[in-house]
């Protein structure tokens, strides 16, 4: 780690663009996407040190967003559980509106995928990530995150494809 | 059904070995139900690779920039309720590493006084820095005008902007830049045949980009001050040092 924070900031600004549009298929609302980044960047600024000699920042920082992305998932969920009155009526999981649009859209059809599929589609398909380094940055086996990313694209298709909008599966 | 779906959206995405990719591509060639199935996996990673692709063209917002540089960001009160949905977030500034806390204290008596307004990013050449090794070098349009432009001689419009020119007391040359699309303020290096950057900094958006050298953010001033061996180039010692190949 002989670079300088300099260095590091600039680097960090080159991949910003590319930290938000994963961000931004793992959440449909943009503010959330940006707040997700930032504390992505915040993170990454506090924990520098464990980034390993050699290691590649942009795999790292994206590994920082799938771990954050997930807390983050897991304390609105707790959130939910406490606090269902309040929460449900505030943000409800599926609005009328968003029923009878008769066309999904592919951020949409994202936001139903398994947290897990959702991840392997949005570095594979959205980020353009081969393979293996997307099952690096979500420390999974090769042969997990294929069939994953599988049965993401194939749900994606069903849910894509259909006019059906009204009956979401 | 010979090749299942996993194995075909593999060939898709250009994830199997020669000899399976050249099989299924001989047997596409005779089979057009199998095509077919190909093409839908091609179709679907195109039409969710299109769905986000403009996201890259956004203009950054500055918190995410400072947050980037490692600046503490005052955070407005509506970010503030935000902030709360993650538990690993305090209010306060993070803790920023080593030297960066040089920098930030430099930076921020500036960031707080200043709203800084970020035009165009421009993601389609981001190549103007790339790492390499250790260091962060120039490339592209930012090399160009490092290895040529000289600050006598440019434009006031020209997408990069030489400021000052120096000797440092390693004996390199130096050179400080500011470049008006990504409001970005910098100084590089000469090793070997690059240009390394040694600090880079946000220009404040009321900063007179045409005197490049006095709009200087103090970040980029105190990385100047800490290596100038003497006074910066007049327009005469530059114009040498740069047809001596920066030597």
């Amino acid at each position: 780690m002989t670079d300088t924070p300099s260095e590091i900031g600039e680097r960090i600004v080159v991949l910003l663009p590319r930290l938000r549009r994963f961000a931004r298929s793992l959440s449909r609302n943009q503010h959330d996407a940006d707040d997700l980044v930032q504390s992505v960047v915040e993170r990454a600024w506090r924990h520098l040190g464990q980034l390993k000699p050699g290691a590649s920042l942009a795999s790292w920082m994206f590994g920082i967003m799938k771990n954050a992305w997930v807390d983050n998932l897991r304390a609105r969920q707790r959130r939910r559980e406490v606090a269902l009155p309040e929460d449900s009526g505030e943000h409800p999981a599926v609005s009328p509106v968003d029923t009878h649009t008769s066309l999904w859209s592919v951020s949409e059809a994202m936001n139903k995928l398994p947290e897990e599929q959702r991840l392997a589609v949005a570095l594979v398909l959205v980020e353009g990530m081969s393979y293996k380094e997307a099952a690096e940055v979500l420390e999974i086996p090769v042969g997990t995150l294929t069939s994953r990313l599988a049965r993401g694209r194939a749900a994606l298709a069903v849910t894509l494809s259909g006019d059906d909008g009204g009956n979401p599966a | 059904m010979k090749y299942d779906d996993e194995t075909l959206m593999a060939y898709a995405d250009g994830e199997l070995d020669a000899k399976l990719r050249a099989e299924i591509s001989t047997a596409i060639h005779n089979d057009p139900a199998l095509a077919r199935r190909v093409e839908h996996q091609r179709a679907m990673r195109a039409r969710v690779a299109g769905a986000f692709a403009k996201v890259l063209d956004e203009p950054l917002p500055d918190r995410l920039l400072d947050a980037a540089r490692g600046k503490p960001t005052p955070v407005s009160a509506a970010d503030r309720g935000k902030v709360l949905q993650f538990p690993a977030r305090a209010s306060r500034p993070p803790p920023v590493p080593w030297r960066a806390r040089e920098w930030a204290a430099m930076a921020a008596s500036l960031v707080f006084g200043v709203l800084l307004s970020w035009r165009i990013f421009s993601p389609s050449h981001p190549e103007v820095m790339v790492a390499s090794g250790d260091a962060l070098v120039a490339r592209g349009a930012l090399a160009d005008a490092l290895d040529s432009q000289l600050a006598s001689e440019q434009r006031s419009e020209a997408p990069v902007l030489i400021g000052l020119t120096f000797k440092a007391r390693d004996g390199n040359f130096c050179r400080s830049f500011t470049m008006g699309a990504t409001r970005t303020a910098g100084l590089a290096c000469r090793v070997g045949g690059d240009w390394q950057v040694r600090a880079t900094d946000t220009v404040p958006a009321s900063g007179q980009m045409q005197q490049a050298s006095s709009a200087l953010p103090p970040a980029i001033l105190g990385a100047v001050e800490s290596r100038i061996e003497g006074v910066a180039l007049d327009a005469e010692a530059e114009r040498a040092a740069q047809r001596g190949g920066w030597k």
